[in-house]
């Protein structure tokens, strides 16, 4: 007996123990505070993100020229100490800080930016947001004479951003930009330490990946990367060389990635989180009735900057039709889906960019729900009561379930108020984009998050030539009032422009109908963490949290309620309300 | 020996490239584009990119990624960890797994045997009947079943333990105990009734008749037969719990491989997806491989055959 069993036990017991060892990682340490996102990092590359956990930890590492106020997010001073914008709106030129320090001590200089900009630019670099650079005079001569070329030599002279000595840098801008400034504080603006990331350079061109690891990562941030756990945990702490080092109180902090928004809450819930990124989608409606009844304080939630909308295919019968997108548009109940389906304080929408997030922006009215009117224009368009008209092919991707259920109310709306049949379709997320990007759909649900205080970022999106225009809208009207606000150095003569375009979209044309605008928020005790603020973006800057010193007595964010559980269910029938 | 080991081998790299040649032309047969997200870029950096992981031309494709798994034991970087290679994606998530399924067969082991034992002993008692209900349910109850009961009950409504996440040991409980649950249940099945034959057995029955105690019987006698068939059967188990962990592990948010691998399938990750298939293929094949030698060491008929 003892030899059959107990070699496999001692076998199990010793590979257990050494992998366990091996994978554990550090602790967090006292008094550091984690900050959980749900969802894994992709990149911390600068020039290659998009997703929002990645942004949020470069923000946390590196700082660009300019930095973001943290609740109204406007350009605040910062590599930069001061800059001069020309009367005509097309030459910035930026002063660099002395201060401004590398984590290894090295200074931060224009070059730093140059390079990192250079790089963005390369095609082969992969950067998804590089469309932003294209701002800049010559660089999207420079991006497509690469892109066909591949292996050129092409000179850098030709892109107008240039450094005069070490600390001043001027970019000069293909046409006015109002909201360049905001740009700046983004990712794909940041500097790039170029003599860290040599050893890790190819012979023929671009850098291997691992140079973003600890600790060969060297950022110009409040915080330095000193561990990076696969799929568990990043580890920060204040970059001592920061510019600002007064500002970051936190001793360590650790950004914990859950793979899915339950996992994280039900950590949160525990107390092995401090701050939840977001209010998970399925418990907010239960969390911020608890909120309201005064049992929690812990829920910060609010409109961001994002719309929920449905995108028609314009390129085909029957949709090519404005006035059956019309006509189906008016037909929707978006006040019901809010209140019933998504049951959240989301704002239901009848335009595009989200009303009142940027300052001096008058939205359109847009187009109301009208049963009748829908009626009458889908009979003018050649389909009375949905008459001749082909079931319609409507395309949703299945990452989230609230997608499925918005898309089976309108279905029903449609179907009664019009007649006109659809057939859902739930698909992978990336077999959704594949589908979207080939036109292979009727109509998509669709959401969009504002990348910069403009109604470009939305309204770009249905300019012709666009690759993120899905819809195959085309509009030369459209198009050239778009072009005529890109020339406007005025900021009032723009919007106005703007909003003529806008008013075009949601009223005229309608290559989308505007659902709602999205919420979302922070989840954190505010007696027990400081220094964190929400704005609309949901671009929560790390720089400034940090504990509250008289949390003594608090208990841990942990071994609260859980909505829908039994002791929840208890509490509140305690407190005098139906679950 | 050396022979049939080396025949084996031989086998089983041929059972790699069936696998690798599977996995690849099924990845490029299925939809979905790992380089379209939700927000475009111009059409020259999906070019790049593509070019990058050499997925503009699939055969060429096809031979390049084989090339570099034989040159370099790795496929690159991976798509959408791009700061990532897959063997680092590897050495991270695949000790997590091990680490998991060793505590998770040691339950299994120890606890399985012992109720078999029990069950054996107490043939046709109420414990008996229960524990052949119980290894019933264990066997047919899914493990997502099983792990989202035991989440609610031990960490939302009585929160002994964390509800998930990895670096504590408390956290790997829950987690272990849903994934040892079915092989438990068949490693008592298996040592209750292989217990039962050598019971039944003449040496058994005559070392009872020379007075020897019945403790002294069951640890000397029916426990060492009775393990023999369960050592057989560890092999093949602890390929099933490293390769059937991603429901517990997306279940209880451990980093393992098996949860990276359900995420990579997703993506269209292809290099992550064939590094992943061929780590768990070479587990099952290694595995498969030890038990078929341990055999032939035991049986000379199978060496010959």
């Amino acid at each position: 007996m003892k030899r059959t069993l107990l070699a496999p036990t001692l076998l199990l017991l010793l590979l257990g123990a050494a992998c366990y060892r091996l994978t554990i990682g550090s602790a967090p340490g006292r008094g550091a505070i984690v900050f959980c996102e749900a969802g894994q990092i992709h990149t911390l590359d600068p020039a290659k993100m998009t997703w929002m956990q990645d942004i949020r930890a470069a923000l946390a590492l590196w700082e660009g020229l300019v930095r973001y106020n943290p609740r109204t997010l406007a350009p605040l001073p910062g590599i930069a100490r001061s800059w001069r914008i020309s009367s005509n709106r097309l030459t910035y030129t930026f002063h660099i800080r002395r201060r401004a320090r590398w984590s290894n001590g090295a200074a931060v200089t224009a070059n730093d930016f140059l390079f990192a900009w250079k790089r963005m630019l390369h095609p082969a670099t992969g950067a998804g947001y590089v469309m932003m650079l294209f701002h800049i005079a010559g660089a999207k001569a420079y991006f497509d004479s690469l892109a066909r070329h591949p292996g050129e030599r092409l000179s850098f002279a030709t892109v107008g951003a240039r450094a005069l000595g070490r600390r001043t840098l001027v970019v000069h801008l293909a046409h006015p930009c109002t909201y360049f400034l905001d740009l700046l504080a983004f990712p794909p603006f940041f500097p790039l330490n170029a003599r860290s990331m040599q050893p890790f350079a190819y012979r023929r061109g671009g850098y291997q990946p691992r140079w973003t690891r600890p600790p060969h990562l060297v950022t110009d941030g409040p915080y330095e990367l000193i561990g990076w756990k696969f799929h568990q945990y990043l580890l920060l702490r204040p970059n001592p060389y920061f510019w600002d080092r007064r500002t970051v109180r936190c001793r360590r902090l650790r950004i914990a990635n859950y793979p899915d928004a339950e996992s994280a809450f039900l950590a949160y819930q525990s107390g092995a989180v401090d701050v939840l990124s977001f209010v998970p989608s399925d418990f907010a409606h239960a969390l911020l009735r608890e909120q309201r009844l005064g049992l929690r304080h812990d829920v910060h939630y609010r409109l961001v900057f994002g719309s929920y909308y449905y995108l028609f295919n314009c390129r085909h019968k029957p949709l090519n039709n404005p006035q059956v997108r019309i006509a189906l548009a008016l037909a929707i109940n978006k006040r019901e889906i809010v209140r019933d389906v998504t049951r959240l304080p989301e704002r239901p929408l009848n335009v595009l960019v989200p009303p009142g997030s940027i300052p001096g922006y008058r939205s359109p009215r847009g187009l109301r729900m009208n049963i009748a009117a829908a009626r009458k224009l889908l009979a003018a368009a050649g389909y009375p009561d949905g008459h001749g008209l082909r079931r319609l092919k409507f395309l949703t991707d299945n990452a989230a379930a609230i997608n499925g259920r918005i898309a089976q109310a309108v279905q029903e709306m449609w179907r009664k108020e019009l007649g006109v049949r659809i057939r859902i379709n739930e698909e992978e997320t990336k077999v959704f984009h594949q589908d979207m990007v080939h036109g292979n759909y009727d109509i998509a649900s669709a959401g969009w998050y504002g990348d910069y205080m403009d109604p470009t970022t939305w309204l770009d999106l249905f300019r012709t030539g666009n690759p993120n225009n899905l819809s195959g809208f085309s509009s030369r009207r459209y198009d050239l009032l778009l072009r005529r606000a890109g020339r406007s150095v005025h900021s009032a003569e723009r919007f106005a422009l703007l909003r003529r375009a806008e008013k075009l979209l949601v009223e005229k044309y309608l290559p989308a109908i505007p659902l709602f605008q999205a919420g979302d928020g922070l989840m954190y005790h505010p007696a027990r963490l400081g220094g964190l603020s929400m704005n609309v973006r949901m671009i929560t800057l790390l720089q400034y949290i940090h504990w509250r010193r008289d949390r003594q007595g608090i208990p841990p964010a942990g071994r609260t309620r859980i909505p829908g559980s039994t002791a929840a269910k208890e509490r509140q029938r305690q407190a005098g309300t139906q679950p | 020996m050396i022979s049939f080991i080396l025949r084996r081998l031989l086998q089983s790299a041929l059972v790699m490239a069936v696998v690798y040649t599977g996995t690849f032309w099924l990845l490029m047969a299925t939809p979905g584009d790992p380089f379209i997200g939700n927000k475009q870029p111009p059409p020259a950096v999906l070019r790049a990119l593509r070019a990058r992981y050499g997925l503009n031309n699939p055969w060429k494709a096809y031979f390049a990624y084989a090339w570099r798994v034989l040159r370099y034991g790795d496929f690159g970087p991976t798509i959408s960890y791009e700061n990532w290679t897959v063997r680092d994606v590897i050495r991270q998530t695949l000790p997590v797994s091990m680490a998991l399924g060793s505590l998770a067969l040691l339950i299994a082991l120890w606890a399985g045997v012992a109720a078999g034992m029990a069950g054996a002993l107490l043939k046709g008692r109420w414990p008996d009947v229960a524990l052949t209900i119980g290894t019933l349910l264990g066997i047919s109850l899914p493990t997502f079943v099983v792990g989202s009961a035991l989440l609610i009950l031990f960490s939302v409504d009585v929160a002994v333990f964390p509800p998930g996440g990895w670096g504590t040991l408390r956290q790997l409980v829950l987690p272990a105990l849903t994934l040892s649950l079915p092989f438990l249940a068949y490693i008592a099945r298996l040592s209750r009734s292989s217990a039962l034959d050598v019971m039944s057995a003449d040496f058994v029955r005559t070392a009872r008749a020379k007075g020897v105690s019945r403790l002294k019987v069951v640890r000397g006698h029916i426990l060492p037969n009775a393990s023999l068939a369960v050592l057989t059967y560890l092999g093949p188990a602890a390929a099933g719990v490293l390769t059937g962990s991603f429901v517990v592990e997306k279940i209880f948010a451990i980093p393992g491989l098996g949860e990276v691998f359900v995420n990579a399938c997703l993506d269209k990750d292809i290099p992550l997806v064939l590094g992943a298939v061929l780590v768990y293929t070479f587990i099952l094949v290694i595995m498969n491989l030890l038990v078929d030698i341990g055999c032939a060491w035991a049986d000379p008929r199978i060496r010959i055959g």
